[in-house]
């Protein structure tokens, strides 16, 4: 048995004036239960303008050091301020044009949105638009990709987690965390690239041509598929379950396979 | 387009000016030249001139001042394409802010109840899923609206910018991904080759053609849509999916028409406002591309193998 200690959360800064409203309240819940540690840009004053959210999200991002910026575009009530989003990018890629910054927009596409797109690909800057109406599921995904760095640890449902970089994959009962040391070498390959399309887009087919680099023999396919079938078995072992074929890891017919939370 | 045509008859219509100026100043020495005899021919010649020049003053006054309306918005220099687009941004977001409200209150119900597991009434648990799912509705009427005033713009054209394809493709999933889930249906994508790189054309049109697609297959699915991302030589193409009861021939020839819905046939309640294929449609070929149905009906009671797919193809590199 072996206990996993869990590492600091990542900061997410929201620079967004209505970061109290009940729409960027589920953003923030939700950006907590993934493993995130959202702090919002909260400028004092009794009439403030967006001249204040910049100075204040340019200190921030000195003093919190985050791993991403949401930034909406619109700010304050003044009509000068429409478009204050716009710049604050702009300042906030010419200090780092690596800071990923995730755009909350009405704007997702139009006019506004190609002008700081070439705005911000002239200098490589890592910068995406996302609606303000998305769910606060789509905008952790978008937020994870914009990243792009594998994180610690991916979780499969409620009961598995795998941490890429230690190679480790945990069976969890009551939070405890057990390794399950029978998966390794291309068993844990697979399930790697398997969990890594998972995380970025739910619904993500991995083709066989994907997979096939981690089985042997004459016949890869068919090596692919005992691989896959040991794979659920020392899984479902750890959790005293039987996995059927609809279930964590499903063949789509022809075209590869796909990792699915299982329900507890 | 209409920039050229109107800045071509402006001139026409200038060239035409002078000469009719010149023939009536002319007219005399003409008329003397042609039959020094007979000065009559001075008024014809001078008539032709005086038609020459009051026609193409007219035509080249209402072409410079068709052709400034058209570009000019205001006195920034703006041209009326950019001016409606503003404003119509401005529209859109001020629409979008009861429906922020109303999605906020509806996604701090849903937080609530499910922290302290209260037991709701059906129909408020309906309720919640239903606002839910009209977001992306909303969204995509919104949208809509925006490229049907870029398609109006005759001075429009496609964008032409490097496009990750298969990021727009994802994207479009995880905005699906839990309306479909909400309605039991599986939405699964994949592109060959798994890496796609990169193609040459317009994002947003892609990404609102392919957008427009997985909406309209989640209305139809039963289980399942899939997304197909793959690459040819020229061409690529997006195919899209789902395992519905397929379309009828005598409604395959109106899928593309604007404002067309299968609920106008039924007499039923509209899910849609039919603009989408047709804007999909209209974008694709606008785009050198184009978008095809396929669909089969299944003659049993369950609809088993029914199917229905879109396929929209555009080309890999549309610099040239």
């Amino acid at each position: 048995m072996t206990l996993k200690s869990m590492g600091a959360k990542q900061t997410v800064l929201v620079v967004d004036d209505e970061h109290m409203s009940d729409l960027m309240r589920s953003v923030f819940r939700r950006l907590e239960s993934e493993g995130f540690n959202p702090i919002a840009v909260v400028p004092e004053g009794p009439r403030l303008t967006g001249d204040d959210y910049e100075t204040h999200t340019l200190f921030a991002i000195e003093n919190e050091s985050p791993v991403a910026v949401l930034l909406d575009v619109r700010f304050g009530e003044y009509d000068t301020d429409r478009f204050k989003g716009l710049s604050i990018l702009k300042k906030i890629i010419e200090r780092d044009n690596s800071m990923p910054v995730l755009m909350f927009t009405q704007y997702a596409r139009g006019p506004y949105r190609d002008t700081a797109v070439t705005g911000s690909l002239s200098v490589g800057a890592s910068v995406d638009f996302i609606d303000k109406l998305a769910s606060p599921e789509e905008v952790v995904l978008r937020l994870r990709r914009l990243i792009g760095s594998a994180p610690k640890t991916i979780k499969i449902g409620t009961l598995f987690e795998l941490e890429p970089e230690n190679a480790v994959v945990y069976a969890v009962n009551n939070g405890r965390h057990q390794i399950i040391r029978e998966i390794q070498g291309m068993k844990l390959a697979i399930l790697n690239e398997l969990a890594s399309a998972m995380y970025r887009s739910e619904g993500e087919v991995v083709p066989f041509s994907r997979l096939e680099r981690f089985s042997d023999g004459e016949d890869s396919r068919a090596s692919l598929r005992v691989r896959i079938r040991e794979l659920k078995v020392s899984l479902g072992k750890a959790v005293a379950r039987d996995f059927g074929a609809t279930e964590l890891i499903i063949n789509v017919r022809n075209r590869g396979y796909r990792l699915v939370p299982p329900t507890d | 387009m209409s920039e050229r045509i109107f800045s071509t008859l402006k001139y026409a219509g200038l060239s035409l000016a002078v000469l009719g100026l010149g023939l009536i100043l002319l007219s005399p020495l003409i008329g003397e030249i042609v039959t020094p005899d007979m000065l009559w021919w001075i008024e014809p010649v001078a008539y032709i001139g005086s038609g020459f020049f009051i026609f193409g003053t007219i035509v080249g006054y209402m072409s410079f001042k068709f052709n400034r309306n058209s570009q000019v918005g205001r006195s920034d220099g703006r041209t009326w394409s950019q001016v409606t687009q503003d404003y119509f941004d401005t529209f859109a977001h001020d629409m979008g802010r009861p429906l922020r409200r109303i999605l906020g209150k509806q996604r701090e119900a849903r937080a609530l109840l499910n922290e302290t597991g209260e037991v709701t009434h059906r129909m408020v648990a309906e309720l919640l899923d239903e606002i839910e799912n009209q977001a992306p509705n909303f969204r995509l009427m919104i949208e809509n609206v925006r490229v049907l005033v870029d398609l109006e713009d005759q001075s429009s054209t496609p964008a032409v910018e490097p496009v990750d394809s298969a990021a727009i493709v994802r994207n479009v999933s995880d905005r699906y991904s839990p309306i479909a889930r909400e309605r039991g249906i599986d939405l699964i994508w994949w592109c060959e080759p798994s890496e796609f790189g990169l193609v040459y054309g317009d994002g947003s049109a892609l990404d609102h053609v392919v957008t427009n697609l997985v909406d309209n297959a989640t209305k139809f699915a039963a289980h399942q849509i899939e997304i197909q991302l793959t690459r040819e030589d020229k061409f690529y193409s997006v195919r899209v999916s789902d395992d519905g009861p397929g379309i009828a021939d005598s409604y395959l020839a109106h899928v593309f028409d604007r404002g067309w819905t299968p609920e106008l046939s039924a007499r039923s309640e509209k899910q849609s406002s039919g603009l989408g294929l047709f804007i999909a449609s209209t974008l694709a070929e606008r785009c050198g591309g184009d978008l095809i149905v396929d669909t089969y009906q299944s003659n049993d009671d369950k609809n088993k193998n029914a199917y229905t797919r879109f396929t929209l193809s555009l080309p890999v590199d549309n610099r040239s």
